[in-house]
């Protein structure tokens, strides 16, 4: 029992003394073995500085002004006779091109073939006269044709009116007839009339009635005068007399008639020949009209024949005109076919040469880009809109690496929008003068002037979270064990920032030190370490 | 003894449980790329979404421009506004990436590797160690900065203090902003940082390199409501179900989504779709298999110590030697004892206004419970 209560206090004082040493090896390092655990912070001054924020951009150097020479043929060249950069004056070869027949050269020359085949398969046809063809040749102009067409066309018009004259004639004449018709008319009815009349008083009953009456009359006076009284006899006499003169009265009715109608007959007659006299003028009349007509119709044949000969003549011109140009094509072509060359236009530097010898030309793209004399050189690239706004038409812009070049100046001479993204992009355009050929590459920066701030700090202090921007700063505290250095937060506001500073506002006083970067996360409240 | 090594067991098993758990939860923390909620607001209202898209989805900047403005009025109509002082604190802030390969020459060497271009403030999310320089945004004013690795600018300048030079890509000079240091492990190789990786604008990857379109777009924004955000960008910025996948990188390690991962042992791997995925997500899906695995393994850890703790719960229970009676009985005696003394407190006030107080005696009680409890175990080593 002894032995183990030895044992155990044996143990515990081991256990103590090793405890004891520990905590002592502790004590003597804690500060290092604390700086250690702590994360080591790299940290700048906050002070004033200036702060310049500069575009930059990569463009090439155009020609200002680019004069392109363009061919209107496609043909081969045999070779090129200036290089870029060189200096052309005005009538100076270019290029030489291949003998050969061009691809337009054999396109107008079946284009002239067909245009000659199509005349003559006109001229042949049946509605063509040789006048046509002889009118086509004179090539008469159109006024005369109008003149033409206007005269004809008066004509067909008078004749119209004449031939409406003659038909108003004709009516008037047939109304002169009537009067006279219905007066014959009437004439012929009474003298029917009293003709009857005549024949009917003549005729044998009424005879034998009145011969009958005075036989009536004679045996009745008779009977009477034999045996009865004077009064019935005188009666009876009276009777034969008035028997034998109602006779003679007929008698001198007929004579009568006869003689009125006699009368009558004569004037009938005379009528007669009146009505015959209107008839013929009738006739006369209607006659006139159908050469009126006659002469309508003829005019208007005439006009009608007139239009089609000149719409002959006048597609026959076209013809004739379209051969003449086609031949014109050709022998133009046929000309620059041999020997031909490119010359330049205008004098200046050659800056571009899009032909080399074999290739051959095409009539849309330009063959060689001239730079003509004393036109300047742009350069040009896109930046965002952000970007486009703190710059300024007029603004001179550096070269990077100016050394390079001598005397060139680069000046932004415009803020458009960009074609490509009109909406986010802006594409600026500098004039660049001084020694510079077209199509180098310069890199330049472009801004505002720098402007000065009281605190700014590197990019790299600016933090953020959700309360914002702000910096750590390191404030230094006593301790027994030395300085102790804590990360405290300032919330800041950032007011401008170029390529690595930036310029800040908050609550400070302008000395502090501004954590940059650190070996490991570093939060507000944090001790930290700085570098020995 | 043998119940004694069982009991050591369990606390170890435990405590083993609680190791685990303390692991799990920072290994999913150590990655900054997966803990911009954290680092946005202190406050756990705001979540990071992430979305990768395949090649074929069509993503443009014109769709994540149109997207950014919708955020707003979305946010507005969920009443969340801006309560911070600072007038320029913002509520969300987003990036987006590509991925391409891109040429970089300097005036003594050139160099082709493999390229991020960024857009939005792709380096709030993934704050690499610096070396030297800063960091750059897709909102800066140019965008013809470019941050290489080490390596690069070793190769380049033959130094990595070279934040300010300019190296050319395409022709067109790129100032070196910032240098960053590489991160190295094995699943940082696998996942895709087996090479130099340069950072450059989308605009310069897009017009001067090889670019596959835009893959990655992420956000850090207030999450009102559990899923909010998740929600509205998959309404609002997926494509289809095959073009796109969208996923919540606060809570992807939280204990529950790691319990998650383990029924989806084995089909996890299975991919049908045409994405790539950047390096910090390949990372991230890498921890997500370590995490299932060290989830399992907590949950075996704690399931040995609850089931030990149970058993011997249940023995102690059976050889406890009072009844849930006893207990009530004992409670109930203490209630009225308690019940008295305040009754004779005021009594005692009551005769003596002037504030001396009767002292009332205790009964000696603690005397038996020690004795009881002598007894009891006795018993139970009897029993073992």
């Amino acid at each position: 029992m002894s032995e183990n209560g030895k044992n155990k206090r044996e143990w515990v004082k081991t256990a103590a003394i090793i405890f004891l040493s520990v905590m002592l090896v502790l004590t003597f390092f804690a500060n290092s073995i604390m700086n250690y655990s702590l994360p080591e912070v790299a940290t700048s001054y906050v002070q004033s500085g200036s702060i310049t924020a500069k575009i930059r951009g990569t463009g090439t150097v155009e020609s200002g002004d680019p004069y392109e020479v363009k061919v209107t043929e496609s043909r081969k060249v045999s070779s090129v006779a200036v290089s870029v950069g060189q200096t052309v004056q005005k009538g100076d070869v270019l290029f030489y091109l291949e003998d050969a027949e061009s691809e337009e050269l054999k396109a107008a020359k079946s284009a002239l073939e067909e245009a000659q085949k199509k005349y003559e398969l006109a001229v042949l046809t049946a509605e063509i006269s040789s006048s046509n063809i002889f009118s086509a040749n004179e090539n008469v102009s159109s006024e005369v044709y109008r003149q033409q067409i206007t005269n004809a066309q008066a004509a067909v018009q008078r004749a119209e009116k004449a031939y409406n004259a003659a038909i108003d004639a004709v009516t008037a004449a047939e109304a002169a007839v009537v009067p006279y018709q219905q007066q014959v008319d009437q004439l012929t009815q009474k003298i029917s009339d009293y003709r009857a009349q005549v024949s009917y008083e003549s005729s044998q009953d009424v005879a034998a009635r009145d011969d009958a009456r005075i036989k009536a009359a004679e045996d009745k006076l008779n009977a009477v005068v034999s045996g009865g009284d004077a009064a019935t006899v005188e009666n009876a006499r009276k009777e034969l007399a008035d028997a034998q003169n109602a006779k003679a009265a007929r008698q001198t009715t007929i004579v009568n008639l006869n003689a009125a109608a006699a009368d009558m007959e004569l004037q009938k007659y005379s009528l007669e020949k009146d009505l015959a006299a209107a008839q013929a003028v009738v006739a006369e009349k209607k006659a006139a009209v159908e050469t009126a007509k006659a002469e309508w119709d003829e005019k208007e044949a005439d006009l009608n024949k007139l239009v089609g000969n000149i719409a002959n003549v006048i597609s026959l011109e076209q013809m004739l005109d379209t051969i003449t140009e086609a031949q014109k094509l050709v022998d133009e072509l046929s000309a620059k076919s041999y020997d031909a060359t490119i010359t330049a236009d205008i004098s200046g530097t050659v800056t571009q040469i899009n032909v080399t010898a074999g290739n051959t030309t095409s009539a849309s793209s330009p063959v060689a880009v001239l730079q003509p004399e004393g036109a300047g050189y742009t350069l040009s690239f896109s930046v965002t809109n952000e970007q486009a706004k703190r710059l300024s038409v007029g603004d001179r812009a550096d070269l990077v690496n100016a050394w390079r070049y001598d005397d060139v100046e680069v000046t932004l001479a415009s803020i458009k929008p960009d074609k490509n993204d009109p909406s986010q992009r802006k594409q600026l355009t500098f004039n660049v003068t001084g020694n510079v050929t077209a199509g180098q590459t310069f890199n330049i920066s472009v801004g505002q002037k720098s402007a000065n701030y009281d605190l700014t700090v590197p990019n790299s202090a600016i933090r953020e979270d959700s309360n914002g921007k702000f910096i750590l700063i390191v404030e230094s505290k006593s301790s027994p064990l030395g300085d102790r250095y804590v990360a405290t937060r300032v919330d800041v506001e950032v007011l401008a920032s170029d390529d690595t500073q930036s310029a800040i506002s908050g609550g400070l006083n302008g000395y502090e030190y501004v954590i940059t970067t650190s070996n490991k996360p570093v939060e507000a409240g944090d001790l930290v370490r700085m570098p020995d | 003894m043998r119940k004694l090594v069982l009991k050591i067991s369990g606390v170890v098993s435990f405590l083993f449980f609680l190791i685990l758990l303390f692991v799990a939860n920072n290994l999913g923390r150590m990655q900054d790329s997966q803990t911009m909620a954290e680092r946005w607001s202190e406050k756990k209202d705001v979540a990071q979404i992430s979305c990768f898209f395949s090649v074929n989805a069509g993503i443009t900047e014109d769709r994540i421009i149109e997207f950014e403005h919708s955020i707003d009025s979305a946010l507005t109509d969920a009443s969340v506004v801006q309560e911070s002082e600072n007038p320029g604190a913002r509520l969300w802030a987003d990036a987006y990436s590509a991925d391409g390969r891109i040429m970089l020459s300097s005036d003594r060497s050139y160099l082709e590797a493999d390229a991020i271009g960024i857009g939005g403030d792709f380096f709030l999310f993934h704050p690499l160690k610096l070396l030297s320089g800063s960091y750059f945004s897709g909102n800066d004013l140019m965008q013809d900065y470019c941050i290489i690795d080490q390596d690069a600018a070793w190769q380049l300048f033959g130094s990595s203090n070279v934040a300010g030079m300019t190296v050319s890509i395409g022709g067109i000079p790129h100032m070196v902003i910032g240098v960053v240091e590489r991160p190295e492990g094995r699943l940082e190789k696998a996942a895709g940082l087996d090479g130099t990786l340069v950072y450059v604008s989308y605009q310069t990857l897009k017009e001067l390199g090889s670019c596959n379109g835009i893959n990655h777009y992420e956000i850090v924004m207030p999450d009102p409501v559990t899923s909010f955000a998740e929600n509205f960008i998959r309404e609002k910025l997926g494509t289809s179900e095959k073009e796109t996948e969208v996923l919540e990188n606060t809570s992807r390690y939280s204990f529950l989504s790691r319990l998650k991962l383990i029924p989806a042992f084995g089909t996890r791997s299975m991919n049908g779709r045409a994405i790539i995925y950047p390096y910090w997500e390949n990372i991230a899906r890498g921890y997500e298999d370590i995490l299932a695995v060290v989830t399992l393994f907590e949950l075996l850890f704690l399931l040995y110590a609850i089931v030990l703790a149970l058993v011997f719960f249940g023995i102690w229970w059976k050889h406890k030697g009072w009844t849930l009676k006893d207990v009530w009985l004992y409670l109930k005696d203490k209630a009225e004892r308690l019940g008295e003394k305040l009754r004779a407190k005021r009594l005692e006030k009551k005769r003596n206004p002037d504030g001396s107080t009767g002292e009332i005696k205790r009964t000696p009680k603690k005397k038996e419970r020690t004795k009881k409890k002598e007894r009891a175990q006795k018993r139970e080593e009897k029993d073992l």
